[in-house]
């Protein structure tokens, strides 16, 4: 009798109902630089990703970033015009730089 | 969008991983970074893993995972591209959609999917193209990824080729686009689709519902994924919604910009002089990764000690895998389980050896295929900017005490 209840039960559970209801994916804060231009990270770039996928590219040269931005801008749609590109590319570059231009 | 939700979750502090710091002369390949710190914060249906990212995840699997032939779900990698997954799924009302170049347009439910349909598995390694790309000197554009960007599963589905049958394809079809429901912050963003040409599909081929005997977890495509065994991730679609047959190539973002490599014979370039074209990265090379032990493990002398790890390439199926544990002088077979899971799953294999010097001890592994190829030294590995395709022979260096 007990194994009837046992496998009934398996029975009507799925597999493994887990989005029944609504995921909450954590939200992480991950730590990034203050600094000249933070404003225009803050703005331009949360939008889509958190600063961990900015942080964890490792240090690049200001060439890399200039170009990860542009990339963003051209391919991703982000919505920002030159200023707001030179923004980002300073601060990425200054904090997050190899210290190499190219 | 749903912006705000994002910031109306409670904020989670956590150890994030650290910038990525090499010893490696610039220009040279070295090994990739190894078993980064597990983050404190657990994402859904996953233990702690190493994470680069919330939004959108990016987790990695730690290599002491890497000892068996199959990846469990709970602690197998997660990459997504875009800030907007569904958080909601409701399996009773999921269609996915064919539509396109064929006779006849169909929506699929789920059920329709495990039921009116033969139901068949494969079991297949799924590795992100820029796994180990924390190995590249200088530093490849990308997620400085240890390698743990990767997992072995069985998958279980239905064949594509079936559901095309069904519809019916035109004379004129040629690819196939599979969209995925992540969405962009932005409506212009382009979505995440890909474009297989039908060649390209065989018979293992499969679109998802289960992996490892469960429901695919929300964060490995729920509730349906494309399954394209022997090829790099980018490729399975996850949280399919609609497969799209055309007579044209359309040009895409992630087809045409990123995860691809030079497009010449060693898919190599320098820093300074970028190859001029290139491809997609599509099949997967053969490479091998330790699992036991690593740069943790307490070894003690003249101990028996059993080396494990696993091996994989894109399907031609793993000959050997050769071990060292004298820095690459000397290499000894491994011992491989029966490979009964197929040839696209990893092989775990296992070497016993008897550690009789004190001190620093480098163990390495070499993969080698059934059509020859062979892992290079990491150092021999040749540079591309993307990161891609890194398979240099592993490492791990322990203290025997």
């Amino acid at each position: 009798m007990k194994k009837l209840i046992l496998s009934a039960l398996l029975l009507a559970s799925p597999l493994f109902a887990q989005v029944k209801e609504k995921v909450e994916v954590p939200y992480v804060a991950f730590p990034i630089k203050m600094g000249k231009g933070f404003d225009a990270i803050q703005t331009n770039c949360l939008m889509c990703h958190s600063f961990g996928y900015i942080t964890n590219q490792g240090r690049q040269s200001k060439k890399f970033w200039h170009g990860k931005v542009v990339k963003m801008v051209d391919h991703f749609k982000a919505p920002m015009d030159e200023k707001a590109i030179q923004e980002t590319t300073d601060y990425l570059f200054e904090h997050y730089g190899n210290g190499k231009l190219k | 969008m749903q912006r705000r939700e994002f910031f109306k979750k409670a904020a989670v502090t956590a150890g994030a991983v650290a910038l990525g710091t090499n010893t490696v002369e610039a220009g040279v390949t070295g090994q990739p970074i190894d078993n980064r710190k597990v983050s404190e914060v657990a994402f859904p249906e996953k233990r702690p893993l190493i994470m680069y990212s919330d939004r959108p995840p990016l987790l990695e699997t730690p290599r002491d995972v890497f000892t068996s032939t199959l990846t469990p779900n709970d602690q197998f990698f997660v990459r997504w591209h875009m800030p907007d997954i569904p958080t909601h799924i409701d399996p009773d009302t999921y269609t996915i959609h064919i539509n396109g170049l064929v006779d006849k347009e169909l929506h699929i439910s789920l059920n329709d999917l495990k039921t009116k349909f033969e139901q068949v598995e494969v079991t297949a390694v799924l590795q992100c193209g820029g796994n180990s790309r924390s190995a590249f000197q200088p530093i490849a554009g990308g997620i400085q990824w240890g390698s743990g960007a990767m997992g072995c599963a069985t998958w279980k589905g239905v064949r594509l080729g079936d559901i095309l049958d069904q519809a019916g394809l035109d004379k004129d079809a040629r690819w196939i686009g599979f969209n995925g429901s992540e969405k962009a912050a932005y409506y212009e963003t382009p979505e995440f689709i890909r474009e297989l040409e039908l060649t390209e599909l065989d018979d293992n081929v499969i679109l998802a519902y289960e992996m490892n005997g469960e429901d695919l977890p929300y964060l490995n495509g729920y509730p349906l994924r494309l399954v394209l065994p022997g090829y790099y991730s980018d490729s399975w679609v996850k949280m399919l919604s609609n497969i799209t047959v055309t007579n044209e190539y359309k040009k895409l973002f992630f087809m045409d910009v990123a995860y691809r490599v030079p497009d010449n014979e060693t898919e190599s370039e320098t820093p300074e002089k970028r190859y001029p074209t290139t491809k997609p990265i599509k099949k997967m090379n053969v490479k091998s990764v330790i699992g036991y032990p690593t740069k943790e493990s307490i070894v003690s002398h003249k101990s028996h000690v059993v080396v494990r790890g696993v091996a994989w390439d894109d399907g031609h199926g793993i000959q050997d895998v050769m071990v060292s544990v004298d820095g690459g002088k000397t290499w000894e077979k491994a011992l491989l389980d029966d490979g009964k899971l197929g040839r696209y799953a990893y092989r775990a294999f296992r070497y016993p050896f008897k550690p009789t010097t004190f001190g620093k001890t480098t163990i390495m592994t070499k993969a080698i295929s059934k059509i020859g190829e062979e892992q290079p030294l990491a150092k021999d590995i040749k540079w591309n900017h993307g990161g891609y395709k890194y398979n240099g022979i592993d490492e791990v260096t322990v203290e025997v005490i």
